[in-house]
């Protein structure tokens, strides 16, 4: 395979998985385990150099699966013991296991190389260089292997589940009254979650797996309410930003890992202003409708109050601007789009009700205006 | 907008920062650097451009030469740019440091020996000639180049695969090597005179972090750090406490800083001798694990070598 392909593949691998647990994180309010991890893992590097005397990245690898399964485990129970918040049991807990890292090589092995990029981290730039060799027969690049056996596991995770991680997720009380078990939904995940973020980093490195496990699930979540949406839309992100992240990085020539995670990020970017549902820019278009019918069913109710008195067809638009402190475009626009539905009438700047507006009126309310 | 979207936006603008530094960073960096554009029909890439200076050197006009790591690139912290995938695939001889400079690229340059032209110049070297902690047997300081003698050993293994990659040119290879081999004694020569100008008791090179190891073997200098090899672990209070006192003790007259170790790391050292009343001035920045630009006398491997002595020899004396 060349090098580009398995690039993009290993890159898409990496994402689509890490998008499909990083979705419960995002619904739990946990995404920031993988950043938690990526540090935490240090101490499991340098016990399993002090054991094997290897920098190699097979012991790395065991050693930080182990330190991450006891992070996540750590952090959920902080979690579950009801005295902290989510964001801080992961940060209590990471520090820790870092430092603890960083204690162990400062006394041990200050004289050996050895932290998380230079032993545990891989380079995605280098995946096709990577072969998997058995029997002295190459069966092509690891990383597709590794990264494809993650996202089948991953993905059967989720299948098995499903039914159990919808509900602790949006709802771990009604869960726990109908006899699933939170807890036991809840320490899956985060094992799952570990063991995907460790063997990612160990093919791509840190930043692709940290983005990734945040970035597209966090786009899904504007785009979509329902969960298998908010998953399909978050995997369709991963894969788009590694394609577009490669090319972006021959175009510019740079890291390869960092144009994907870029790339996620500005697919993100583009959801926030654009979504049809929750984006800022439908927010905004939103916001200014509501504000335009509230003018409309104002000058309404206003002309009706005065239309039994004497002085109902000397109202003029500027004794509104006095009343209400509207702008005098804001009522123009009003007064244009009620006339044009015939619910008012003016003449010589003078504004009153006409008579299928009063009798409209009188029927309806205000709803009269909802659909015009 | 909800509180969670705001909150949602912060965190991925967090990380699309992140990745716009580390894109950045990569781009900024030069990525690769062409060291002889001569426009052989071989493609040659070294990893580090002290490799690759030698390697453009042995195979004169019959070969280009390019190296991965660009100046003031710290090896272990190197990213590969998508123009880095292409060289290595395209490259007909890839030339690596090894003893584990290259992290875990160096484990995928080993495996990928088996099957490509993928050398260690460093393999000619035996154990008894490397620097190896005594506790951890078999982990030897990669930071060969500084021992001009023992760099001269990395000739052998780069003629050799030249010469079995392009027998046609196999004389030009054999008679290059030999021009850079006497060179490099000269070299060895010359830094061995000027190092012994600098008085016996002075002979004490305090720098960031321990990669003049065997400069200082083979010259006999005293290579004092505030770090080990391994920058993970920031120096602790006891660190800085144990070169304060050495180099007060010593009466140690200049520190040096790293070209790809930040400066604030020697400076907390220059500081703390103060306060002890003893005036220690920054010696200059020294190459360390990258040459200086291409096209600069730093930017080759013995404008590198001379920059250092100079440096040290100016400061110490």
């Amino acid at each position: 395979m060349n090098a580009p392909l398995t690039i993009i593949l290993t890159g898409a691998l990496v994402a689509a998985s890490c998008s499909l647990v990083g979705t419960f994180l995002v619904l739990r309010k946990m995404a920031l385990l993988g950043d938690a991890i990526s540090h935490a893992v240090l101490p499991g590097i340098v016990i399993a150099f002090l054991f094997t005397n290897s920098l190699a990245s097979f012991p790395a690898l065991v050693g930080a699966s182990v330190v991450g399964i006891a992070t996540v485990f750590l952090v959920e129970a902080l979690h579950r013991s009801r005295r902290l918040y989510e964001d801080t049991s992961i940060g209590v807990v990471f520090p820790a296991l870092f430092s603890l890292g960083v204690i162990l090589v400062s006394v041990y092995a200050g004289q050996v190389h050895i932290d998380t990029d230079c032993v545990l981290y891989g380079e995605i730039g280098l995946s096709n260089l990577d072969e998997w060799i058995v029997g002295g027969k190459s069966l092509g690049p690891r990383s597709i292997w590794v990264t494809g056996g993650v996202m089948l596991f991953d993905l059967l995770f989720v299948l098995a589940f499903y039914k159990e991680l919808k509900l602790v997720s949006f709802d771990p009380d009604l869960a726990a009254s109908i006899g699933y078990s939170p807890m036991l939904v809840h320490y899956l995940l985060m094992t799952v979650v570990s063991i995907t973020v460790v063997a990612s980093f160990e093919s791509v490195g840190s930043i692709l797996v940290v983005a990734m496990l945040v970035v597209p699930p966090a786009a899904a979540y504007l785009l979509s309410a329902q969960l298998i949406n908010m998953i399909l839309i978050a995997i369709a992100i991963a894969v788009a930003s590694s394609a577009a992240g490669y090319a972006f990085a021959r175009s510019v020539d740079c890291s390869i890992a960092g144009a994907m995670a870029f790339s996620a990020g500005l697919f993100f970017l583009a959801a926030f202003f654009a979504s049809p549902r929750n984006g800022l820019v439908a927010r905004i278009v939103l916001r200014w409708r509501l504000r335009e019918r509230l003018t409309r069913q104002l000058l309404l109710l206003h002309l009706k109050a005065r239309v039994t008195v004497e002085e109902a067809r000397t109202l003029q638009p500027e004794d509104l601007v006095v009343r209400f402190g509207w702008s005098r475009s804001r009522i123009d626009r009003a007064v244009r789009r009620l006339r044009a539905n015939g619910l008012i009438e003016s003449s010589g700047g003078r504004l009153w009700l006409t008579q299928a507006g009063k009798a409209a009126l009188d029927r309806e309310g205000t709803a009269v205006l909802a659909h015009r | 907008m909800s509180k969670f979207g705001i909150s949602l936006l912060r965190r991925c603008s967090l990380y699309l920062g992140l990745a716009a530094t580390l894109l950045f960073s990569a781009c900024d960096s030069g990525a690769g650097v062409a060291l002889s554009s001569a426009g052989g029909s071989l493609k040659i890439l070294a990893t580090t451009s002290m490799i690759g200076d030698i390697a453009a050197r042995i195979a004169g006009p019959h070969a280009t030469v390019e190296s991965l790591m660009g100046p003031g690139v710290d090896p272990h912290l190197y990213k590969t740019s998508e123009s880095d995938v292409r060289r290595l695939e395209n490259a007909d001889l890839i030339l690596y440091n090894g003893l584990n400079l290259e992290g875990k690229m160096g484990e995928i340059f080993e495996a990928l020996s088996r099957s490509r032209r993928v050398v260690a110049v460093s393999k000619d070297i035996t154990a008894a000639e490397l620097r190896t902690p005594p506790e951890f047997k078999g982990h030897h300081d990669p930071h060969i180049w500084f021992d001009v003698k023992l760099w001269s050993t990395v000739v052998g293994p780069i003629r050799r695969e030249l010469s079995s990659l392009d027998p046609a040119h196999a004389a030009d290879y054999v008679k290059n090597a030999e021009t850079v081999a006497q060179e490099l004694s000269s070299l060895d020569a010359w830094v061995e005179s000027h190092v012994a100008m600098i008085p016996a008791d002075r002979r004490i090179l305090v720098t960031a972090h321990d990669a003049f190891g065997y400069f200082g073997r083979r010259y006999q200098v005293e290579v004092v750090a505030l770090q080990g090899i391994s920058t993970v672990a920031e120096f602790s209070v006891h660190d800085v406490e144990r070169l304060t006192q050495r180099i007060v003790e010593r009466k140690v007259p200049a520190v040096f800083i790293e070209s790809s170790v930040p400066r604030r790391n020697i400076e907390a050292v220059q500081k703390a001798c103060e306060a002890k009343g003893h005036k220690v001035s920054i010696g200059g920045e020294l190459f360390s694990d990258a040459m200086g630009a291409a096209g600069t006398p730093e930017g080759t491997y013995r404008g590198m070598v001379e920059h250092n002595v100079r440096l040290i020899l100016q400061a110490l004396r």
